[in-house]
């Protein structure tokens, strides 16, 4: 090797190696001190005018599938420094350059809806982007649930909670308890009778103990709240007619209001309380 | 006189080839070039006369053996300010005109502006380029190549002139004018160091001869040396003498119109034959004794290795 | 010199070179062109065509560098013009920097005039000479010395495709210095992140020349680091030049 030979050569090559091996400490130390220096960052200014994502997976010669990792890998980067205030001004359009550029890239869409929703507290956004990866991927159940969850727990949006549950729970390799989400969701909407369906459905195909007890837990509390709503109601009929509230439930029957008093799930009567009218279940669904 | 060049046991291996297998060219090459003598290397092709010369400029570093110019460690700058060199096929920057080549040159070796206009308007007149001046490299023959070859070599007058086949490639005129500008060297007291192919140019011109073979030098020695002066045989060509007289003389006999011409073997029959064209009051047109050339002692030298 | 001598006909040869001045128009229609890309954006106009310029100036002044660098020394072995060179007294460091300042010559020719299209398109605009943009051109200037060192570096001992592409990869990774920093905070001590960490040091930071953004948004530069990039360039070129002397001295012309 032509370093070895000139290494056995004379004083010029050792004065040349010994030169050559200065220049390296000097630049590196010089970019250990460059490194010290602090330099105005502004790394999202230039998103402004990259163009749309069409556009870039043509620019991409074929690569935008690795264009998409790389500009995911830049936002994550990007939206998690808290010092660059304005980062969520291009949120949408970063997050649909990546779905453009490789829309069967799931992760984007979660991460983006996250952001949205965690951060920069803008829901629209957050269903904006799984809609669109959903339209992408109809078959992948992750999107919608995803909304569904944001709809439950953010929005209290309960029909658009079931809405979504609705789409994700027969998709291919959506989890049991999709389904029971779905039914909570209607439960929670206030629609009881689909609702006690769905849960008897969940029951009757249980495949553990563990699943069966939680249908069973909500059915109660579906069925509790059928039953309270009828006694409401007839309380409120026998008011209307006997102009005062009954002293037990017993007298709606007598009234002829209701063939027969309802039951709750586990056989028990349901508590009245004569002073408000006010008729509730037995028992906690929960603790039963 | 000193010695111009002295190379002793010079060495030099190749590492060629991906899976690298050594081989080794020049196995210890030993000569010496006295100052203000023109000495041939002589050799077939792949014995390893290129790679002694870029040994010797310094563009190949052997791998032993020792190599002095002038005294001086080769690779030293003295050494070489004292020399200029020709390689063979020279190839140089087309989009330069002759002039401005050699002021590139020129300024190599930091010479002052009138000496260097001066020096290459000299050495354009010497080589025959003054017409072609100012025409690009590109636009050159290879015989011109060859000439403003020669004029780089001497832009800084060097005490000798190291050339790389300087006649290959050049017409009959061309190689006289080459030949002669060489040994107009030699007067001007330059040592010139060339390999030919061409062996009657060597003849004509070398003092000293080296031959080459299988990376050693196989003979050397001053030219009158190393070419007897043993007459192999001689020719004579006569006119005015029917053919039949000669008969018993000579051999290969042959004739064409009225000339007769005869190959005799031996010496003392010349003067045989000479007598007899006296005696038949012929005339000798011409009368050549055929020595051993160079060629002999070059084929010989090859084949016997 | 002889150096200088070994530039002069080195920046003759390279003005010949017909990339060069393919390479200079397209720099100059994609300065041009920022023009007309201005009309589609939506806000400042200007910005789009200091970025698309200064781009322009960056990228084509790196093809220049490398494209003409590889061939630079390459040819002179190839055609064997070097053979009555380095049979000359020129020391073989002498022939290394002599390329090497004919290129960087050829580079600032040319570099000056894209950034004189530049600054008039930019002027036409502005109705302002922007002198700030000058200081993101000069050190886009250091850049392609650097740049040009490397490839005369890989043409001393490969061929031109070669040499270009590990030349590219020598941009490519200095402008990716970053990366490595990032994946240096998340690695866990060990030899690995020590192997990094002086990967980091050794390999080019590129970045240190990069103005481009601070020039066009107006942003403040510490004043230390002009001194520092610039020391930075100087030494990392001196570097790389000894490099290439050290393996240029040893070889063998066969």
């Amino acid at each position: 090797m032509p370093r070895e030979r000139a290494a056995a050569r004379g004083p010029a090559t050792l004065l040349l190696v010994l030169f050559l091996l200065g220049m390296c400490a000097s630049f590196m130390a010089l970019k250990a001190k460059t490194d010290t220096i602090v330099r105005k960052k502004v790394p999202g200014s230039s998103i402004i005018y990259i163009p749309s994502g069409k556009f870039l997976k043509y620019a991409t010669f074929g690569y935008s599938a690795l264009a998409a990792d790389l500009i995911y890998l830049w936002a994550i980067q990007y939206y998690s420094t808290p010092t660059i205030d304005d980062r969520f001004d291009h949120l949408d359009h970063v997050f649909a350059i990546i779905a453009d550029l490789d829309p069967a890239y799931l992760d984007p869409y979660e991460t983006g809806a996250l952001i949205a929703t965690a951060e920069a507290r803008d829901i629209k956004l957050a269903f904006k982007i799984l809609d669109n990866g959903f339209a992408k991927n109809p078959k992948e159940w992750l999107l919608p649930f995803e909304a569904g969850h944001i709809a439950m727990m953010d929005l209290k949006d309960y029909d658009l909670a079931r809405q979504y549950f609705e789409k994700c729970m027969n998709l291919p390799g959506a989890p049991d308890f999709t389904r029971r989400l779905y039914a909570n969701a209607l439960y929670k909407r206030g629609d009881l009778e689909t609702s006690w369906q769905t849960w008897l459905e969940i029951y009757n195909t249980a495949p553990d103990e563990r699943t069966k007890k939680i249908a069973s837990n909500h059915l109660y509390q579906v069925k509790s709240a059928i039953d309270t709503n009828r006694l409401k109601d007839a309380v409120g009929k026998f008011q209307e007619r006997a102009g005062r509230l009954p002293e037990e439930l017993a007298d709606l029957v007598r009234a002829g209001i209701l063939d027969k008093l309802p039951q709750d799930l586990d056989g028990q009567d349901y508590v009245y309380d004569p002073k408000t009218g006010g008729v509730k279940a037995a028992t906690s669904p929960w603790k039963r | 006189m000193g010695d111009a060049i002295r190379i002793e046991n010079l060495k030099k291996s190749f590492r060629l080839g991906f899976i690298p297998k050594t081989r080794e060219i020049l196995k210890g090459i030993s000569f010496s070039v006295k100052e203000g003598e023109i000495f041939g290397y002589l050799g077939p092709n792949g014995a390893g006369k290129t790679t002694t010369i870029k040994c010797l400029l310094g563009l190949i570093f052997p791998d032993a053996g020792t190599i002095e110019i002038f005294g001086q460690p080769h690779l030293a700058s003295r050494a070489r300010q004292a020399l200029g060199f020709l390689p063979e096929n020279p190839y140089f920057y087309d989009y330069l005109t002759a002039t401005e080549f050699l002021a590139f040159y020129a300024d190599l070796f930091g010479l002052a502006r009138e000496e260097k206009n001066e020096r290459i308007a000299r050495l354009l007149k010497l080589v025959g380029l003054e017409r072609a001046a100012s025409l690009r490299l590109r636009k050159y023959s290879r015989g011109m190549l060859q000439r403003v070859g020669l004029a780089q070599a001497l832009i800084n007058d060097p005490k000798l002139v190291i050339l790389d086949e300087p006649l290959g490639g050049m017409d009959p005129l061309g190689r006289k004018e080459i030949r002669d500008i060489i040994v107009r060297f030699k007067d001007e007291g330059k040592t010139v160091f060339f390999t030919s192919h061409i062996l009657q140019d060597i003849e004509m011109i070398c003092d000293h001869v080296a031959i080459i073979v299988g990376g050693r030098v196989v003979k050397q020695g001053a030219l009158q040396d190393l070419v007897s002066e043993k007459v192999l045989f001689t020719e004579l060509t006569v006119s005015g003498v029917p053919p039949e007289a000669f008969r018993g003389l000579g051999e290969g006999l042959s004739v064409q119109g009225d000339r007769v011409f005869l190959k005799i073997l031996e010496a003392g029959r010349v003067d045989d034959a000479l007598a007899l064209v006296r005696e038949k009051n012929g005339k000798v047109v011409s009368l050549s004794p055929r020595t051993e050339t160079l060629e002999d002692i070059f084929v010989e030298t090859v084949t016997g290795q | 010199m002889r150096i200088w001598a070994i530039a002069g006909i080195t920046f003759k040869e390279a003005k010949r070179d017909r990339i060069l001045y393919l390479l200079f128009f397209f720099a100059a229609v994609a300065i041009l062109a920022s023009r007309v890309l201005a009309i589609l954006t939506v806000g400042d106009r200007v910005k789009i065509i200091k970025d698309v310029g200064l781009a322009s100036i960056s990228i084509f002044g790196v093809l220049m560098a490398v494209l003409i660098g590889t061939s630079l020394v390459y040819k002179e072995i190839d055609k064997k013009t070097i053979f009555t060179l380095l049979s000359k007294p020129l020391h073989r460091a002498e022939f290394i920097l002599g390329k090497f300042f004919g290129l960087v010559l050829t580079l600032l020719v040319m570099t000056a005039g894209m950034s004189l299209i530049f600054l008039v398109i930019v002027y036409l605009h502005t109705f302002r000479i922007e002198w700030t943009m000058l200081v993101a051109i000069a050190y886009i200037f250091l850049e392609l010395v650097l740049v040009t060192a490397v490839a005369i570096l890989f043409s001393s001992f490969s061929t031109p495709i070669l040499s270009s592409i590990f030349s590219l990869a020598f941009y490519l990774i200095g402008h990716l210095s970053w990366g490595l920093e990032l994946l240096i905070k998340k690695m866990s001590a060990g030899a690995g992140r020590t192997a990094a960490q002086f990967l980091y040091m050794f390999l080019p930071d590129l970045e240190n020349f990069n103005f481009k953004t601070e020039v066009v948004h107006n942003l403040p530069i510490p004043a230390g680091i002009y001194l520092s990039s610039f020391l930075y360039g100087v030494f990392y070129t001196a570097f790389i030049l000894a490099l290439a002397v050290i393996i240029f001295r040893r070889r063998d012309f066969i």
